[in-house]
């Protein structure tokens, strides 16, 4: 991630970073399970950004923009005129019938400008919460936790990334500090099984769906559609709503393919899929996927696990 | 860090005639007549109340260390009002003091309770605020858990020679001790950050562009920063080698949206004497459902 103003660390963490005792924000349990791997804490190390959010971004819309021209001839979504991304689809109305309620044209799109800036906030809390680690001197940062939430007022957000910093007195510092999510016996399990954590990966990928009529019969529950016409133009009570679905499908397909261009011959280790959806107005809906994981690598083959106990608990 | 208010336990008097006795200082009647009850003496045998589970009992026994009684303190604290500027974001000296004073004062009485049973420490502390509709600013702060002595007469005090404190449950401290560790006390910091407004002109300027806002980013950063440095420096004043478990909550109590209070938890622990193996995991199959 490009370096901006703001990469220096703040005075109070450059003092806390100086020295005394440690801190480590994992659980005793995992504290002491990181004693066993090998990994001795050094610090509990933090990366913040706090970025303008401003859905006023959203580009097209009903009747603006672009579409003012189409919406001459009736009612109708704008196509983007850029910042659409790779994933553009349009549909159109099957009915031939024009009139300002009657929504002519629908387009799914990317939504970039959100991509781009989730990647951009995720990115300098992460890598300040590395640069930390790197300070101190660390082989890597376990138990990373980085949510997003808003912040005062509305308009901005605040990404935040933390973990705990740990070093491996027996091997050579790698260059980058690794960072993972896991820590503890999970992080335990993944290196028994022959995997070295590399990274935290994670993206955003966005879908605006602005309806076409058909959608919009759909999405409100209704069958007025089916008096435009038989055949094609017919919405029946029960049926699949494609362009959502198409737009769902698409927004999965670009997360996955944007974390797996990152990974190489690595592997996503305790990947996880988080789904939510803007309603922008209506008909208009934003569905983004965020997918994380933690990036691995093989190092050794795996050993095969010693023989399990069986053990009935009495709690 | 505020004086304890007093080292109480030395002349207990007998539950009959406690309430002519003089206070122990610092420590209400009831208190001393309760823990009083708690206590073995010659021809009084004391009982112990925990909020430990049953899991939690077996454990701490099992790492040689008897449970004495359930223990709290507390402190109602009238909190002031700091003048804020509207579009600068700053530290609020004053606020952030009085949140440590006042959950300071909480934790010393909760060890003064736990000195007078004779206890080398306090585990399961919650530290927690109420707030009352009788006083407006005004807070309450609580601590408490539940005091616990080792068995074996060896004194784990700290170094200023009171109870440790800290907020691990039974397993945690049995882990804890494990890997041969001792905790020395829940060591804290605090900072009260008021975080600008941003005027109309800045928000006209940036509209219509998602940019990194770095002067917030710092702020925020910066308080963070305060509070675990001011937790940091508790524990190196226990001479502790490190805390684990920290936490880091914010919360913005009744002052609005653009003051929030950042605070950082944490058990400062220390390496024991003595060599110490963890014991090595062990592969299991679970026959639960």
């Amino acid at each position: 991630m490009a370096a901006t103003a703001g990469d220096e660390l703040p005075e109070a963490a450059t003092r806390r970073l100086a020295g005394g005792a440690w801190s480590s924000g994992l659980s005793v349990a995992d504290f002491a399970s990181c004693l066993d791997m090998g990994m001795e804490p050094v610090g509990y190390v933090q990366g913040y950004a706090v970025l303008q959010w401003s859905w006023f971004m959203a580009t097209g819309g009903f009747g603006t923009g672009l579409g003012a021209g189409l919406a001459g001839i009736g009612g109708g979504w704008s196509r983007p005129s850029q910042g659409h991304g790779q994933y553009v689809e349009q549909w159109q109305c099957p009915h031939g019938f024009v009139s300002a309620e009657h929504r002519m044209y629908g387009a799914n799109y990317e939504l970039t400008w959100l991509e781009q800036s989730w990647a951009m906030g995720w990115g300098l809390a992460t890598s300040r919460m590395v640069e930390e680690a790197k300070q101190l001197g660390a082989s890597g940062v376990v138990g990373v936790v980085d949510p997003m939430r808003p912040l005062v007022g509305g308009s901005t957000v605040e990404f935040r990334a933390s973990g705990t910093a740990v070093v491996v007195p027996d091997a050579p510092r790698p260059a980058t500090p690794f960072s993972t999510y896991l820590s503890g016996q999970r992080l335990a399990k993944l290196i028994e099984a022959g995997f070295a954590p590399v990274a935290v990966v994670a993206t955003l990928s966005a879908v605006r769906m602005l309806g076409y009529c058909i959608t919009h019969y759909q999405l409100a529950g209704s069958t007025a559609g089916s008096w435009y016409g038989a055949g094609a133009g017919g919405v029946s009570g029960v049926g699949p709503v494609d362009q959502v679905n198409r737009a769902e499908a698409a927004a999965r397909r670009l997360a996955r393919e944007r974390v797996r261009a990152q990974l190489g011959t690595d592997i996503l280790h305790g990947a996880t899929l988080e789904r939510s959806e803007r309603e922008i107005g209506e008909g208009d809906l934003s569905i983004q996927c965020t997918l994380k994981g933690t990036r691995a690598r093989r190092f050794k083959d795996f050993d095969p696990l010693p023989d399990a106990t069986p053990v009935v608990r009495l709690a | 860090m505020t004086e304890s208010p007093g080292q109480a336990g030395a002349d207990l008097p007998h539950p009959e005639d406690a309430t002519d006795a003089p206070l122990p200082e610092g420590l209400p009647r009831d208190a001393s007549r309760r823990l009083a009850e708690l206590e073995d003496r010659p021809g009084h045998k004391g009982m112990f109340t925990s909020d430990l589970s049953v899991n939690e009992f077996l454990l701490i026994k099992e790492v040689g260390f008897h449970p004495l009684g359930f223990v709290m303190g507390s402190s109602i604290y009238h909190l002031g009002i700091q003048t804020r500027k509207w579009s600068q974001s700053q530290e609020l000296s004053k606020l952030t003091q009085a949140m440590y004073e006042a959950r300071q004062l909480a934790m010393d009485r909760m060890d003064a309770e736990a000195s007078e049973l004779g206890a080398d420490g306090v585990v399961g502390v919650r530290l927690d605020v109420n707030y009352y509709e009788w006083g407006s600013d005004t807070a309450e702060f609580i601590a408490v858990g539940t005091a616990i002595k080792a068995e074996d007469g060896h004194s784990y005090r700290n170094r200023h020679g009171k109870p440790f404190t800290s907020d691990l449950s039974g397993q945690d401290f049995w882990i804890l001790m494990q890997t041969g560790h001792v905790p020395l006390g829940l060591v804290m910091g605090t900072c009260v950050y008021h975080i600008a407004h941003r005027g109309l002109g800045q928000t006209l300027r940036s509209t219509g562009r998602n940019a990194e806002l770095p002067n917030f980013t710092q702020a925020l950063y910066e308080a963070r920063e305060l509070a675990m440095t001011r937790m940091q420096d508790e524990a190196n004043e226990l001479s502790a080698t490190g805390i684990v478990g920290v936490r880091l909550e914010e919360k913005s109590h009744m002052w609005g949206d653009h003051t929030i209070e950042f605070l950082s938890l944490g058990t400062a622990v220390a390496r024991s004497e003595g060599e110490h193996t963890i014991p090595q995991p062990q592969t299991i199959i679970s026959l639960d459902g």
